[in-house]
């Protein structure tokens, strides 16, 4: 991810906020800190250093011992009334808007709901978003039992409905609780299939830790990357347009009557879903594979709604 | 001083505006604050009228950029002059003390990584940023949480919150899911997201009416109009049909044994008919609900209300129609 210039600036007001708190600090610190080089800190303190009030008589500018800096140790002698600003709309709108949904999806560590209040208050209570929770609720005590078997490294018995709908016994071994789109998930290796999955809270019906040792380590892919298969392309009237926008990767191409959507296809069934959605918007629908997709979904959805 | 970086510039016109007592004009802030060219000694008229536009662009970007960061930069306008445009920095700007703890900092990059990927990376990494500049130094604990976004944080949510801080109108095309798509002119108040879905409540300048949008209906780009500060949002804001419970309407959902397991836990059993199931289903939005039985192929049906269960065979045979070229 490019560094832009407002990071440089924040990261600046950031080190003089952290100078000013915790009093001299070797610039090896502020550079773990920051998450930048030596060379990077020492340089932009040398650019606070040279930052002040106008007219920028000697005694206005930012002041640092610079002879203790040669040495590696920042000490900030004079911050002329600078430090980190406060956050915008939009980083309150980002901050808080995740933490509160990953706490509406019951996939929150501790603390956050007391964090969250915290940077409320701080931000004046305005800040200007709401979360609502969801309609997929989940139960705490399932959220304690899959946490607390994480910290513990051991497995559980989880009571499952799976995506076909079938109700199972399984026995999992939980690596972390995601939230995705503002729905609680555990990532787990689950004994039962051997391999890595990503099972919803919501379907859980029962759960109970076991003192059976978890034997395999978490994934490196996250459970929730899954590959394109092949490219779709479907052509749309165009106001069935938003339903495509939100499609990762998509390209839309808008002829101001109709619009024509690309994107990558890793889940026939899902994409023959999303275009029932918006069925009577449709004009095209490439490829073939999709397209007996769709029919077989539509022709389900007939043969159940019309008995 | 045209090595001066843009951030050292924006620093020093930080500190300028919030020394000045009363204000500074574009003018003086070009003479006065380190970074900007005064306009150079025996300059045609030509390379003067050049280094103006360059200052003006500058001076925009830099003004832009600060307020971005959250820094309350105002616009003064003099008494008597009315054309002579002022700037300074009003109020509290600094980052409250909020006192938090590595085990803190690792959860708000839990919130930070959330975002990856998506618009709002970027406000994200850089809130972060700023809460954690006064946290004590040292290891912080690893957390088995995670979370991403595929559907919220569009480009929408980045313009609309900042619309929304700026109190600034937008214009966007929506595709209501009631009536047809048209351009809105909405005064924004606040964003609201639930379960995967995202909305703007606000005051449609048309309808002269306050109106709850989804941002997944939005099409193509959402513009800022007018001037900021333009509107006042109300002290509190009403959320609509989002918190409207007469709003929500009840549904009569027939599922498979064994199947729609998501139907059978938010529903009423409401007895059993023909191998079917039947439950009631509270919903707020009938195409949110008609696309998750469209989704389930064929293992669900709408008993009632009438009106949906037509919708969802509407669709299904125009899906087939489509299907078949």
């Amino acid at each position: 991810m490019a560094e832009t210039s407002r990071d440089r600036l924040v990261r600046m007001l950031g080190m003089v906020a952290y100078l000013e708190s915790h009093g001299a600090t070797p610039v090896a610190v502020l550079a773990e800190h920051f998450g930048v080089s030596q060379a990077k800190v020492t340089q932009e303190l040398w650019t606070l250093g040279m930052s002040g009030v106008p007219p920028y008589l000697p005694d206005e500018y930012l002041d640092f011992d610079f002879d203790a800096l040669d040495e590696g140790l920042a000490v900030l002698r004079d911050a002329q009334g600078v430090t980190q600003v406060r956050l915008s709309g939009q980083e309150a709108v980002a901050l808080t808007g995740a933490l509160a949904t990953l706490i509406a999806a019951g996939t929150a560590p501790e603390g956050a709901v007391d964090l969250l209040e915290r940077i409320r208050v701080a931000f004046g209570g305005a800040a200007p978003v709401t979360v609502l929770p969801g309609g997929d609720t989940v139960d705490p005590a399932l959220r304690d039992t899959l946490a607390g078997a994480i910290t513990r490294g051991h497995a559980v018995r989880a009571d499952y409905v799976d995506a076909q709908d079938h109700r199972t016994e399984r026995v999992i071994e939980p690596h972390r609780l995601v939230a995705i789109d503002g729905i609680g998930y555990v990532e787990c290796w689950c004994r039962k299939a051997q391999g890595y999955r990503t099972l919803r809270l919501s379907r859980f019906a029962d759960a109970e830790e076991l003192a059976d040792a978890a034997t395999q380590p978490a994934s490196a892919e996250h459970g929730f990357s899954l590959e394109p298969q092949y490219n779709a392309t479907v052509t749309m009237r165009r106001s069935a347009r938003w339903a495509f926008e939100d499609i990762a990767g998509v390209a839309v191409e808008d002829d101001g009557d109709s619009a024509t959507a690309t994107f990558g296809v890793s889940d026939t069934g899902w994409a023959a879903a999303r275009l029932l959605t918006v069925a009577p918007h449709l004009l095209r629908v490439e490829p073939v594979t999709l397209r007996e997709e769709l029919a077989r979904h539509a022709g389900a959805v007939i043969a159940a709604q019309g008995d | 001083m045209s090595e001066t970086s843009a951030e050292q510039r924006r620093l020093n016109l930080m500190i300028a505006l919030s020394a000045t007592r009363h204000r500074l004009t574009r003018e003086q802030i070009r003479d006065r604050v380190e970074g900007y060219d005064a306009v150079p000694a025996g300059a045609t008229a030509q390379e003067r009228q050049r280094a103006d536009a360059s200052f003006q662009r500058m001076f925009e970007r830099d003004k832009d950029e600060l307020r971005r960061m959250g820094i309350p930069l105002r616009t003064i306008t003099d008494p008597t002059h009315q054309n002579d445009l002022g700037y300074r920095i009003d109020g509290d700007m600094a980052m409250p003390e909020l006192d938090l703890s590595l085990q803190d900092a690792a959860v708000l990059a839990l919130a930070v990584e959330y975002w990856s990927g998506r618009s709002m990376a970027a406000d994200a990494r850089q809130g972060y940023a700023k809460l954690i500049s006064s946290v004590a130094h040292g290891q912080g604990p690893r957390l088995p949480y995670g979370g991403m976004s595929t559907t919220v944080g569009v480009e929408a949510t980045a313009t609309l919150s900042e619309a929304i801080t700026e109190r600034q109108s937008v214009r966007f095309e929506y595709a209501s899911a009631s009536s047809d798509t048209r351009v809105r002119t909405v005064q924004p108040w606040t964003i609201v997201m639930r379960a995967g879905l995202e909305y703007l409540v606000g005051w449609d300048v048309d309808a002269e009416d306050s109106r709850v949008f989804r941002l997944g209906r939005i099409l193509g780009t959402v513009r800022l109009v007018g001037e900021p500060e333009a509107f006042e949002r109300p002290a509190t804001v009403s959320l609509g049909s989002l918190a409207d419970e007469a709003e929500v309407s009840t549904a009569v959902v027939a599922v498979r044994p064994e199947a729609g397991h998501a139907v059978r836990r938010r529903g009423r059993p409401a007895g059993a008919r023909d191998g079917w199931e039947l439950f009631e289903v509270d919903y707020r939005h009938a195409d949110v609900l008609r696309s998750e039985v469209l989704s389930m192929n064929g293992a669900a049906r709408i008993v009632s209300p009438e009106s949906l269960a037509t919708s969802v065979i509407e669709h299904a045979r125009a899906a087939l129609e489509v299907a078949r070229g």
